[in-house]
Parts: structure tokens; C-alpha cells; sequence
């Protein structure tokens, strides 16, 4: 019996042994990443699946992690030293989580990188903390304007391109039901993000709130939300709220992003709708919305860039960007794409204004206290000039820190 | 518990517990009628109150939800849930036992102690006690979020059974006494059995608490295999907006199977078994 | 191995039945505990979160909170809603409790039925209210304009009153069941007999109420009072959906403000402070109701 016991224990050592080494064969890289859409897994996973057939040193897995939880398990995982060899992160986040020195500089291990100059300036400022790059965009989307093409024709109304033709469209489309604008102005990164493009139509910056400029742009919302064009409880709506309201016939009009479009043409065959430039104050202006990739530092970082090399080349973006309703970050692809999607060309002309948020490591509480001001606005709590110098109070605290 | 009423009474009492039931639980209603809706007739102005078209494929989504799987998701979730039960009753019935039964030195600091423990917002317990795990090695595994459910559960059964306890009159004791009985064994023949009813009410609660938590088993367990049901969530509560119709679906499906188990074990939830003990 | 025997006799025996869940509950929630204390005496940022030594900074976390301001303001507003939630549920849960105490034909699955509010997610139940309180396609404004109650929508949760109104609606709705339940577990104990013996007495039904069942059931009422204190003062999951604290933090609690502060913000010394602040409350509560369960049941 004894005999058997340690026959049986010698063999399992053994094959534990052979499994490690088995193991030890490819490395393994995991990935994190926070899409729930399925088209979009399974999208990555042919990317991932194509690259571990490639070659046979690394096996990349992925792991997904809801966006909602996404940040606060980096934290803890940043605190517990638990993390991944990649992650793909939401871009204004992205200066905050290199601050804390958790991603890999991949400045010099890119240095001779060719394809490094085929990148937009500003995913790849989104990538970059204090001259030093972080990590690599994946792909990017920005905002534009959706409009009900009936609802405006009712009203005998144009496409507005400018603020007093929004506000004169709005005002027209508003009846019953139908507000003539919404857009997600939750007091979140969510809710800047549709903010931001018309501060920086005006010409101010992140960081100058209390400027004549950034007041205007809080004018307008406040004059919106005067002539009930503009819902108040957009404060609650999510993006994707916005568009479900819109989809339902309760807006002529909104600002919305390019992933919307795919649910659009699925759920509401029969509205006809468009989509036009953002109307501008002084200049053209949108959001920069999207991902990068970053490499975690003591992970598997050779590795790990690897696949990056692979995921980023510019065969590989054409064959996956399109899928995820993206605009690729490599200006080489995003020149090609959506040949015959009047639509989404759209989108592609609204990026060359695109601008991203911060970069700054300290983002999210900046972008704190711009949402704070614009909510004040809306629910009606401080008039434009006083929300403004509230939150360039708080912001210039952050910046001099 | 009060004998049988007249029957225009049981009738009358009747009527009102129904109507009581339609009033607080119309949101379940909303519930179920909004799972069926299209999400463009979710957001129609004025609201309807039953589908004009009726859509099932927010309930077939539930079933194809990328790695997600209703089945096996259901079954994390009940392994956890009563392993939690099970831990929570071990430890918390003759805890509050002996709370209720004996006089100790410290024992107001050991209640004290109980409710403390349930003081902090699970927030900042995640960090802490994800490093703890990590120690252990139980991350990934069901055993951590069983172990930090089970926080919930054993203060809060304390403190409902120690009253449950004293209710039990003393004659009783001393007649399992005169019967032979020590300590531990008039726990087990007569207390226990007594306080059944109490148990079972807080085994229900300890059961719940694990089976709603979201955050120690989305935070401990990575494996998407691994976690329970209610991760689910977060398949259509996303980046970009939430899809009202999967998501109500996913409400109905998971509710319907405890709240089958719940209607099954109602003779056993809170019946008077104390009044006839003590006749007995 | 006497003395030992010797000291777990008599009252002492109590230690063993209580050493297992106390050992058990301090491993796991007493290094939290501490740990948080000594975080919120430390600046911990992005910039400081990997350093193996994080700078002591004293009270400065709790002094900045207090300059914010928005620290009274979640005080106030997380007070505000437990009190009046914990009120309204607990009332609704007495009366339900004493009505589901009678004997008639469908008592036991109604009350079983009314237990569904528990088995749903928080999250969900949370989406759920804030959809059916929404402005234009919200059920209720509906229901109220359709009863010629109100004429215009009521533009619930972006108003600062009547979002707090609402995040209460909702948080007394998920509390009946828990009230009703584990009342109805405290009626359950108290023998019949009593009930008979004060009819008997002449008594009618609520001298009766007053004389014997709200005395027995005081520690019964205690326990649930003190239970759904704590509960609802830690109130996150329904906050965070419903509103997210807003608007513009008139519904913001401390937990959802501990939570923003650590994950959205980065702010991990500040967050724990929160929580501290939070945890400092609840202990004086706790106090409080040791000192009144403990004054009568100690003179026995």
C-alpha cells in the first residue's frame, strides 16, 4: 500500500513537473480589456488567436473586466501587485495609471520603431506623460452631431453649423415630446467628454474655465436649457441613453459618437437620420474618444511589446478597425477606411479636430470639477460665470501641485 | 399566530394582502414588462403599460453573452451562497447562544465587536482583504468571496438569534436539566429545535446577502467561469449605455429560481413552533 | 488542563460559543479595519500609491475633506436619507408584520411573495426605480398626471429635493421585506397565551398591543432598528445607480463619496478618510444601542 501511495505521489510530482515545463515553453501574456460587446471579443480574440498561431514563444490571453469595475481593479491591482502584461485603457485615464508608475516607458524600446510616426498627435499625446510614451494607441473615435432628418424638415429647418443656428434649430424642433438636443451630460469623465467640444470650439483650453471663452460655452448650455431645447435630465443619460432617446423619436438632435451606429441601423431601421460636424463657435472642435494599449512594467514586457508590434501593424489594424466602428489611430489605415460609408466619413472629417483630454495625471479630478460646473448650469444651482470660477478654483489647486 | 378567522374576515384580509401585493410589487411588474419591450418602445412617451410587440430576444441573449454562462454562473452563485449559509449558521447560532444564555465578562464589548466588524463600506474592504486572499492564495477561488460574504451574515444572524435565545424560557432548560442533560447537549435537543424557525430566517438572509453581492465576487474571482450570477450584470450595463431589455431580462431570469425555492420552503419560514414548545 | 476546565465553567462556558464567530469575524474585517485607519492618515495619490513608504501626513487628509465641504454636505444628506428610510420601512414593516400575524388563507405565500424584492441585484432595482422616476418616460409621472395629481412632468432626479425624495422611495421599498420578516420572526416568539390572558383582562386590541407585544418584542425592534441603521448608512450600490450623487451632490452619501474619491479620483488617502468618518458615526450608534439594550437586560 505504502509502495503504491509513493509510486502514485512520484508520479504526480513528475507530471507536475513535465506541465511546468510544458509551461515554460511559451509566455504567457494576459491582457485586460472592458468591451462587452460581442462582435467586439470576438473580434480581439481572431486578432489573438492569429498571433498565437504566428509564432510559438508567447501565448496572449485575454481577460475581461467590465468597464464599470475596470479602474478600481487596476487600483487594487496596482496596490496588491496583481496585474496583467497589458492592458487597453480608456485614453484620459491613461496619464493617471503612468503616474503611478505601473505601465512600462516604452520610449526607447520604440525609438527605432518606424510605424511610431504613422500615429495622430493626439492619440499618441494620450499615450504620453512628461515627454515620455507610455503606450500605443489602438484605435480612436470622436463626436458628431446626429439630427432627425424629418423632424427638422417639419420645422423648415437646415443642418445648424453654427451655435445660433443650434439654437435656433433647437428651439424650432422642440414641441410636445421632442426636445431638440441631448447629449450625456452625466457629472462624470462620460458626461466632459460631451462637454469638452464646446469649450474648445470657442478656443479656451482643458485648463482655463474662468475664461470669457469657456463662459460662453456654458451659456450656451445654460440658453439651451432655457428654451427647454435641451433636457434637464440629460444630467442622468448615459451615451447610450442619449441614443435610445433619440432613436425613440424624443430628440431632433444629438451629440453622439460613431459606436452608436451599428445599434442605430439595427434597432430603428426606419428613422432617417444624419450626421453633420458639431457646430462650431470659432473653430471645428470634438472629443478624441478611444483606447490605448499599455504594458505593465515588471510584467512580461518583451513580450508583451511583441504583440503589440503585431496587433498595431498597419495589415492587422485594416483587418479589425472597421469591425469595432473605430477610426484607426495609424493615419496610413484610417486614410482607407469607409470607402462607401457616407456616414462614417463623417466621422473620419470630425477627427482632424478631435482633441484629447488633459493629458494629465491628474485628470480625473479636473475633469471633476468641469463636470461639477456644467451640472450646476443645467440643474440651475450657479449662473455660467460663478460655475466657472468655482471650478478654475479647484483646478488651478490640482495643476499647482 | 391567532386561531382561524371568520370567513368574511379571512375574506376581507384576503382581499387587502392581495391588493397590498399588486401595489408593492408593481416594480417587479415593470420588471418583467420591460424585458419584453423593443429598447425603442422602453423609451416611448407615454410609457405603455404592456408591449405592442412583443421581444424575445432579450431572453435569448441571456442564454449567448460571450463567455458568460446562465447555467454555470447559476451554479457559482449557489455553491457560494451556501457555503456562506452554511458558515454563517455554524458559527453565529451558538455564538448568539451563548450571548443570550450565559453571563460573561465582556460581553457588551463583544456585541460591540459584532456590529463593528460590519461598520466599513465594502469599498475600502476591498483592498485589504484582496491582499489577504492574495496571501492565501484564495483569489480566483470560490472560497474568497464565500469567506468575505460570510462577514455579512454572521453579525447580522447574531443579533437577530441572541433575542430569539432569551425569548426561550428558563423552565425549559431546567427541565432538560432534570433530564440529564449537560450544556451542550440541551443546546442541540433544545434550543436548537426551539430556535428553528430563527435559524432558518437567518440562514435565508445570510443566503441573500451572498447571492446579491456584486462586488467581493466581480473583485476576487477574474475567471469568468468562476463568478456568480449577478457578474452577469455587467454584460449589459456597459461602456456605452445600458440595454434596459437584456438587463430586465436578466433580472426575471435570475430572480425566478429562488424565489421558486423561497415558495417551496415557506412552511418552514417563521411558523409559531415556540408557543407549542413551551405547551409541550 | 483543570484550570482550564475550571474556567470554562459556569458563565465562563459562554467564551467557547461565542470564541469561534468573534475569532472568525476580527481575522477577517480587524486588518481591514486598521488598515484603513492608517491610510487615511497617509497622502496616498497616484504619485504615492507604489512608494513602499507612503508619507504620514497626519489629520491633513480629514482637514482638506472639511475645507471641500462636500464631506458636511454627505453627512447631512446620508443622515438625512437613513433616518427618514429607516422611519418609513420600519413602520410599513411593523404593520405588515402585525397584519401577516393573523391566520387567514394566503398568508404564507403573500409574504412570501412580498420577500421578491430581496433576490433582485440592487443594481438592477436601482436602474429600475431611476427609469420609472424619469421625467418623460417615466411610469410614475404618468400615473400621478393620469390621477390629475400633478399637470406637468415632475422632473424628479435633477431637482436636489426631489432626487433625495426618490432615492428614499426607492431604499424603503427594498427595506419593508427585511423589516416585515424579521418582526414577524420577534412576534412569532411571543406565546399566545399572553394574548389570551390580556383579553381575558378586558383588554382591547391595542392596549393589548401596548401591554404585551411591545414590550416583548423590544429587543426584537432593537436589533432590527440598530441592523438597518447600519445598513442603510452604508447605503452604496442604490446611490450609485440611481444618481451617482448628483445632482450636483445633493444626493451624494459618504460611501459614494469614500468610493469616488479612491476610484474615480484617484484620491486613496482622502477616500479612506471618508470611510473613517462613516465607520466613527455608525460606532457612536452602536454605542448608543448597547447602552439601551444592555441597561435592562443586565439588571435581570
Amino acid at each position: 500500500m505504502k509502495k503504491l501511495l509513493a509510486i502514485l505521489l512520484v508520479a504526480m510530482m513528475l507530471l507536475g513537473l513535465a506541465s511546468t515545463a510544458m509551461a515554460e515553453e511559451k509566455t504567457e501574456v494576459t491582457i485586460w480589456y472592458y468591451w462587452e460587446t460581442i462582435k467586439h471579443q470576438e473580434t480581439l480574440s481572431v486578432v489573438i488567436a492569429d498571433y498565437n498561431a504566428s509564432q510559438d514563444k508567447v501565448e496572449v490571453k485575454t481577460q475581461y473586466v467590465p468597464f464599470a469595475d475596470f479602474k478600481k481593479q487596476l487600483s487594487i491591482g496596482a496596490t496588491a501587485d496583481v496585474l496583467p502584461d497589458i492592458v487597453i485603457i480608456d485614453g484620459p485615464d491613461h496619464a493617471s495609471y503612468a503616474a503611478m508608475g505601473i505601465f512600462a516607458d516604452l520610449t526607447d524600446k520604440l525609438a527605432d520603431w518606424e510605424d511610431l510616426a504613422q500615429y495622430f498627435e493626439g492619440p499618441i499625446d494620450s499615450c504620453t506623460l512628461d515627454g515620455c510614451l507610455y503606450g500605443i494607441p489602438f484605435g480612436s473615435n470622436c463626436l458628431a452631431l446626429f439630427y432627425n432628418e424629418d423632424m427638422l424638415a417639419a420645422a423648415g429647418q437646415e443642418v445648424p453649423t453654427n451655435w445660433d443656428e443650434l439654437k435656433a434649430v433647437a428651439k424650432a424642433t422642440t414641441k410636445d415630446n421632442v426636445s431638440g438636443l441631448g447629449f450625456c451630460s452625466l457629472q462624470n469623465e462620460e458626461g466632459t467628454f460631451n462637454f469638452m467640444p464646446w469649450v474648445w470650439s470657442t478656443g479656451a483650453t482643458s485648463f482655463e474655465i474662468n475664461s470669457e471663452n469657456t463662459i460662453k460655452a456654458l451659456t450656451l448650455i445654460q440658453d439651451l436649457v432655457a428654451d427647454g431645447s435641451l433636457p434637464k435630465e440629460a444630467i442622468n443619460w448615459t451615451q447610450g441613453d442619449t441614443m435610445n432617446q433619440f432613436i425613440s423619436g424624443n430628440l431632433a438632435m444629438m451629440i453622439n459618437g460613431p459606436w452608436q451606429v451599428p445599434t442605430m441601423r439595427e434597432q430603428a431601421p426606419d428613422l432617417n437620420w444624419n450626421v453633420a460636424l458639431i457646430p462650431v463657435d470659432t473653430v471645428n472642435a470634438s472629443a478624441l474618444g478611444g483606447e490605448n494599449f499599455a504594458v505593465i512594467a515588471g510584467g512580461e514586457e518583451d513580450a508583451a511589446l511583441d504583440f503589440l508590434k503585431y496587433a498595431t501593424s498597419a495589415e492587422k489594424v485594416t483587418s479589425y478597425i472597421d469591425e469595432f466602428g473605430y477610426i484607426a489611430a495609424r493615419k496610413d489605415v484610417a486614410a482607407g477606411q469607409f470607402q462607401d460609408d457616407p456616414t462614417m466619413q463623417v466621422f473620419s472629417a470630425q477627427m482632424a479636430y478631435a482633441l484629447p483630454r488633459g493629458p494629465h495625471p491628474d485628470w480625473p479630478s479636473i475633469s471633476d470639477a468641469i463636470s461639477l460646473a456644467f451640472n450646476q448650469v443645467i440643474v440651475g444651482t450657479m449662473a455660467p460665470a460663478d460655475a466657472a470660477a468655482e471650478a478654475q478654483s479647484t483646478i488651478d489647486a490640482i495643476l499647482a501641485e | 399566530m391567532e386561531r382561524t378567522l371568520s370567513p368574511r374576515k379571512n375574506f376581507i384580509y384576503n382581499l387587502f394582502a392581495i391588493l397590498l401585493l399588486c401595489v408593492l410589487l408593481f416594480p417587479l411588474y415593470w420588471i418583467l414588462v420591460t424585458s419584453l419591450k423593443t429598447e425603442q418602445e422602453i423609451f416611448m412617451i407615454p410609457p405603455t403599460l404592456w408591449p405592442q410587440v412583443l421581444n424575445t430576444t432579450s431572453y435569448k441573449a441571456q442564454l449567448n453573452a460571450g463567455d458568460f454562462n446562465m447555467f454555470q454562473s447559476f451554479g457559482n452563485s449557489l455553491s457560494i451562497s451556501l457555503s456562506c449559509m452554511l458558515i454563517c449558521v455554524l458559527l453565529a447560532v451558538p455564538a448568539s447562544y451563548g450571548i443570550s444564555r450565559y453571563r460573561f465578562k465582556g460581553k457588551k464589548g463583544i456585541v460591540l465587536c459584532f456590529l463593528v466588524t460590519q461598520m466599513l463600506p465594502v469599498s475600502v474592504l476591498l483592498t485589504p482583504m484582496f491582499m489577504m486572499f492574495r496571501d492565501a492564495k484564495l483569489l480566483g477561488t470560490h472560497m474568497a468571496p464565500i469567506l468575505a460574504d460570510a462577514t455579512i451574515g454572521i453579525p447580522f444572524s447574531i443579533l437577530i438569534l441572541k433575542n430569539y435565545f432569551s425569548s426561550i424560557p428558563a423552565e425549559l432548560e431546567d427541565a432538560a436539566w432534570i433530564d440529564g442533560c449537560n450544556r451542550f447537549t440541551s443546546f442541540i435537543r433544545i434550543f436548537i429545535p426551539i430556535a428553528f424557525p430563527g435559524i432558518i430566517v437567518c440562514a435565508i438572509f445570510s443566503f441573500l446577502y451572498a447571492w446579491g453581492d456584486l462586488a467581493y465576487g466581480m473583485t476576487f474571482i477574474q475567471d469568468q467561469t468562476m463568478r456568480p450570477i449577478t457578474a452577469g450584470i455587467f454584460n449589459f450595463l456597459g461602456q456605452y449605455g445600458t440595454k434596459w431589455s437584456y438587463l430586465t431580462a436578466f433580472a426575471v431570469v435570475t430572480i425566478i429560481p429562488v424565489a421558486l425555492i423561497f415558495l417551496f420552503m415557506q412552511k418552514y419560514i417563521i411558523s409559531g413552533l415556540t408557543s407549542g414548545a413551551v405547551k409541550g | 488542563m483543570k484550570a482550564i476546565r475550571r474556567y470554562f465553567r459556569g458563565g465562563n462556558l459562554g467564551y467557547l460559543f461565542v470564541l469561534p464567530a468573534l475569532i472568525y469575524m476580527l481575522t477577517l474585517v480587524g486588518y481591514p479595519i486598521i488598515s484603513n485607519i492608517i491610510l487615511s492618515l497617509q497622502d496616498v495619490t497616484v504619485k504615492t500609491i507604489k512608494l513602499p513608504v507612503k508619507p504620514f501626513v497626519g489629520l491633513e487628509n480629514y482637514q482638506k475633506l472639511f475645507e471641500s465641504g462636500i464631506l458636511q454636505t454627505s453627512i447631512w444628506n446620508t443622515l438625512l436619507f437613513t433616518v427618514c428610510s429607516l422611519v418609513f420601512q420600519f413602520l410599513f414593516g411593523f404593520a405588515l408584520a402585525l397584519f401577516f400575524n393573523r391566520n387567514f388563507t394566503f398568508m404564507k405565500p403573500i409574504r412570501g411573495l412580498l420577500m421578491m424584492p430581496w433576490m433582485i441585484p440592487i443594481t438592477v432595482t436601482g436602474l429600475m426605480f431611476k427609469f420609472m422616476f424619469g421625467t418623460n418616460v417615466g411610469i410614475i409621472n404618468h400615473a400621478l398626471m393620469g390621477m390629475n395629481l400633478i399637470q406637468t412632468p415632475i422632473e424628479w432626479l435633477t431637482q436636489p429635493g426631489t432626487a433625495m425624495f426618490a432615492l428614499i422611495v426607492a431604499n424603503i421599498w427594498i427595506g419593508i421585506p427585511f423589516n416585515m420578516i424579521l418582526l414577524s420572526v420577534g412576534l412569532s416568539t411571543i406565546p399566545q397565551e399572553l394574548h389570551e390572558s390580556a383579553s381575558i383582562d378586558g383588554a382591547n386590541a391595542f392596549q393589548a398591543f401596548k401591554a404585551v407585544t411591545l414590550p416583548l418584542l423590544k429587543p426584537a425592534i432593537e436589533s432590527v432598528l440598530i441592523l438597518g441603521f447600519i445598513y442603510t448608512f452604508k447605503v452604496f450600490d442604490l446611490v450609485f445607480v440611481m444618481t451617482s450623487g448628483g445632482p450636483v451632490n445633493a444626493t451624494q452619501v459618504l460611501s459614494t463619496y469614500s468610493y469616488k474619491l479612491s476610484f474615480s479620483l484617484f484620491k486613496y488617502g482622502q477616500g479612506a478618510a471618508v470611510a473613517n468618518i462613516l465607520f466613527v458615526i455608525l460606532m457612536i450608534a452602536g454605542i448608543f444601542y448597547l447602552k439601551f439594550t444592555y441597561a435592562d437586560e443586565e439588571s435581570v
